[in-house]
C-alpha cells in the first residue's frame, strides 16, 4: 500500500465499516432508523458512481500476504450500485410501515454485509461477511416471528453455515499450498480443496442443484425481505466465483458449465410452476446462471437482474393472490399490471429496457457451445413471463398496494431505463430482431402448451435432509469436475 | 493419522445432521462438524512446529504457524454466536411442536 492510494483506501475501508456502525446507531436512535438506512443505501450508491467515474481498481494489501485482501473495481461497482439502489427500494417500500429499528438495523447490517463481500479478495473475510450476510438474513426471515417463517429462516442458516463449514476445510487447504487465504492463491491449490470452496460458494449462492434451498425461502418470506434475499443477497455468494474466474484462467470453463446448468436447471422449473413467488424464486436461479455463464460481464447482468427480480417481488406481493389459475380470473389494477408488464418485458430481453443489452452482452461473450443451451433458457424465461403478461387487468381492478409501493417500484424501473446506456452499443438491427424472435415464440409456447400445463413437479428435492446429502453429491461431482 | 481423527470427526458430524431427527441433535452433529473443522486448523497450524511463536533472543525454534489459529478464532465465535440464534429459534419452535421432529416441522410448514 502506498502512499498514493492512501486517501482512496481509507474511504474504501470506512465506507466498509460505516453500515455496522449506523446500524447500531439506529438501535440507539430509533426515531432515526428510516433516515439513517437511507442514507447508508445513498453512501453506497455514491460509492459505486466514484468508482464507475475514476476506472481505477483499488487493491489493497492489509498487513502481510496472509493479511485481508480488498479489491474494488467495475465489477464490484456493479455489484454495489445493485445492493445500494436494493436496499433504497426496500427501505421506501417499508417506510410507512409499522417496522421496528430492528427490522432496518438489520436490513442495514445486510447491506453493509453484502458490500463487504463485494470488496474482499481473500476466502476469510468472505467467510466473515457471508456468514454475517446469513444471520442478518435470519433475522430478517424470521421476522414476523410465525411457526413458518421461524422454520424457513432455520432450514437457510442450516445449510449456508454447513455449506460454510466445508468452505473453511477447503479455505485451510489451499491456504496449506500457497501460506495465502487470497483467491489468487486457488492458483495449483489442490483439487479437493477447489471443490470444497466452491460447494461452499455454490450453496451460498444459490447454483445448480444446490440451489434448490433458495425457492421455499424466497418465497416464504414478507415482500421487502424476499426481494432483498433475490435481489442481492444471493449474488453475495455469486461474486466470488465471478471473481475467481476472472483471476484464474483454470476456473473459467468450470464456471461457464455451472452456469448454464444452473440457467436451464432454474428456467426448466420456473416454465412448470404455478406460484408467482416460487416463479421469481426459481427464475433467480436460472438469471443467476446466465451471470456465471459469462463471467467478464456477469456485473452488468447482475444489477439488471437485482433491479427487476426485486421490483418483480415486490409486484408479486402487491397482487390479489399468489395462485397464476386464481389471478386468470381475478382482473388486477391496470396501474399495477403496467409495471409489472414493464418488468416482464425487462427480464425477457425486450428492447428499450436494460434487460436487453444485459442480454446482449452475456450473449456477445458466449462460447459457442454456450451459445444452444442459453438460447433455450432465454426462451424459457420468455415463457415463463407470458405467464405475467397475459393476466387479465381493468381499471377498478383488484390490488394490495402497500403505501410505499409505488415510490420503490418507480425508483427500480426507472433503473432499469437508466441503465440502458451502459451498453447502448446493442441496438443494431440484428440484436433487436433476436429477441423479438424469442419473446414471440415464448408466448406462442405459453398460449398453445404451458397456459393448459398440469403438470405439478415433486418437491422432493426441496426437503431439508435432501438438500443436506445432496451436498455430499455436489462435492463428488465438483471433485470430478475439478479433476477432469 | 491425527488428520484421520479429524476428517472422521467432521463425517460423524455430517451425517448426524442428516441421520438425527431431532432439530436439536441435528444443531449438536453441526456443532461436532464444526469442531472437526476448527481441529484441522489447529492441525494445520502445528505443521511446521509446536512452539508458541513468540519474539525472542533465544534460538529459532520450530515455530507454529499463527495465521490459521487467528483466522480460526473468528470461525469460533461465529459458529457459536450462529448456534446461539438457532437454538432461540428452535425453543420458538418447540412452543407448538414439543417432539422438534424435522419431518414433523417441515410437512406443517411447508405450502
Amino acid at each position: 500500500m502506498n502512499t498514493l492510494t492512501m486517501p482512496s483506501a481509507g474511504i474504501a475501508i470506512a465506507w466498509i465499516a460505516l453500515p455496522f456502525f449506523l446500524g447500531f446507531t439506529i438501535y440507539l436512535l430509533p426515531k432515526l432508523d428510516r433516515i439513517l438506512a437511507l442514507c447508508m443505501a445513498f453512501v453506497s450508491a455514491g460509492y459505486a458512481l466514484q468508482l464507475f467515474v475514476t476506472q481505477s481498481p483499488l487493491t489493497l494489501q492489509l498487513l502481510d500476504n496472509f493479511g485481508v485482501t480488498l479489491i474494488v473495481d467495475q465489477l464490484s461497482g456493479y455489484f454495489i450500485l445493485t445492493n445500494a439502489l436494493v436496499t433504497t427500494a426496500v427501505i421506501l417500500y417499508c417506510w410507512r410501515t409499522d417496522k421496528t429499528a430492528f427490522f432496518y438495523t438489520q436490513v442495514v447490517i445486510l447491506h453493509g454485509s453484502i458490500n463487504a463481500a463485494f470488496a474482499c479478495a481473500d476466502f476469510i473475510s468472505l467467510y466473515v461477511a457471508l456468514e454475517v450476510s446469513g444471520i442478518a438474513a435470519f433475522l430478517l426471515i424470521a421476522y414476523p416471528r410465525t411457526n413458518r417463517s421461524i422454520w424457513v429462516a432455520l432450514r437457510y442458516l442450516f445449510i449456508s453455515n454447513t455449506a460454510m463449514l466445508f468452505y473453511l476445510v477447503g479455505a485451510v487447504l489451499a491456504y496449506q499450498t500457497n501460506h495465502s487465504f487470497s483467491f489468487a492463491s486457488l492458483r495449483g491449490a489442490p483439487p479437493e480443496a477447489l471443490a470444497l470452496i466452491f460447494l461452499g460458494l455454490l450453496v451460498k449462492g444459490g447454483i445448480f442443484v444446490s440451489g434448490l434451498w433458495l425457492p421455499l425461502t424466497h418465497s416464504e418470506s414478507e415482500t421487502p425481505v424476499s426481494a432483498m434475499l433475490s435481489g442481492v443477497v444471493v449474488k453475495a455468494g455469486v461474486y466470488p466465483l465471478v471473481r475467481c474466474a476472472l483471476m484464474v484462467d483454470e476456473l473459467d470453463p468450470l464456471i461457464r458449465i455451472f452456469g448454464v446448468g444452473t440457467a436451464l436447471l432454474g428456467v426448466f422449473y420456473a416454465v412448470f410452476e404455478k406460484d408467482t413467488k416460487r416463479m421469481l424464486a426459481f427464475h433467480t436461479i436460472s438469471q443467476l446462471g446466465f451471470i456465471l455463464a459469462a463471467p467478464a460481464v456477469g456485473g452488468f447482468y447482475a444489477l439488471t437482474h437485482g433491479l427487476v427480480k426485486s421490483v418483480l417481488f415486490l409486484i408479486a406481493g402487491a397482487l390479489p393472490s399468489r395462485n397464476f389459475k386464481e389471478l386468470q380470473h381475478r382482473p388486477i389494477n391496470t396501474t399495477v399490471w403496467i409495471a409489472l408488464v414493464i418488468a416482464s418485458f425487462s427480464i425477457s430481453g425486450f428492447p428499450l429496457l436494460s434487460g436487453f443489452g444485459a442480454k446482449v452482452l452475456t450473449t456477445k461473450n458466449l462460447l459457442p457451445w454456450q451459445a444452444i443451451a442459453m438460447n433455450v433458457a432465454a426462451l424459457g424465461t420468455a415463457i415463463s413471463f407470458a405467464k405475467f403478461i397475459f393476466l387479465p387487468h381493468k381499471a377498478d381492478g383488484e390490488e394490495a398496494v402497500k403505501p410505499g409501493f409505488w415510490p420503490a417500484a418507480i425508483l427500480l424501473l426507472a433503473g432499469l431505463f437508466v441503465a440502458n446506456v451502459v451498453y447502448y452499443e446493442a441496438y443494431s438491427l440484428a440484436n433487436i430482431v433476436k429477441p423479438l424472435a424469442t419473446i414471440g415464440l415464448g408466448w406462442l409456447a405459453y398460449l398453445l402448451i404451458f397456459k393448459r400445463s398440469v403438470l405439478k413437479l415433486p418437491r422432493v428435492v426441496e426437503q431439508f435432509e435432501h438438500l443436506i446429502g445432496g451436498m455430499s453429491l455436489m462435492l463428488l461431482l465438483l471433485f470430478w469436475m475439478v479433476l477432469a | 493419522m491425527l488428520e484421520a481423527f479429524v476428517f472422521a470427526t467432521i463425517f460423524c458430524g455430517f451425517f448426524g445432521i442428516i441421520l438425527k431427527k431431532n432439530l436439536v441433535m441435528k444443531i449438536i452433529s453441526m456443532d461436532v462438524m464444526s469442531t472437526g473443522v476448527i481441529a484441522y486448523y489447529v492441525l494445520v497450524a502445528s505443521r511446521d512446529g509446536l512452539f508458541t511463536p513468540i519474539v525472542s533472543d533465544g534460538a529459532n525454534a520450530t515455530y507454529s504457524d499463527p495465521v490459521p489459529q487467528a483466522v480460526i478464532l473468528t470461525g469460533i465465535v461465529i459458529g457459536f454466536s450462529i448456534q446461539c440464534v438457532m437454538l432461540v429459534g428452535v425453543m420458538k419452535l418447540a412452543r407448538d411442536n414439543p417432539t422438534l421432529e424435522t419431518n414433523e416441522i417441515e410437512k406443517s410448514n411447508t405450502p
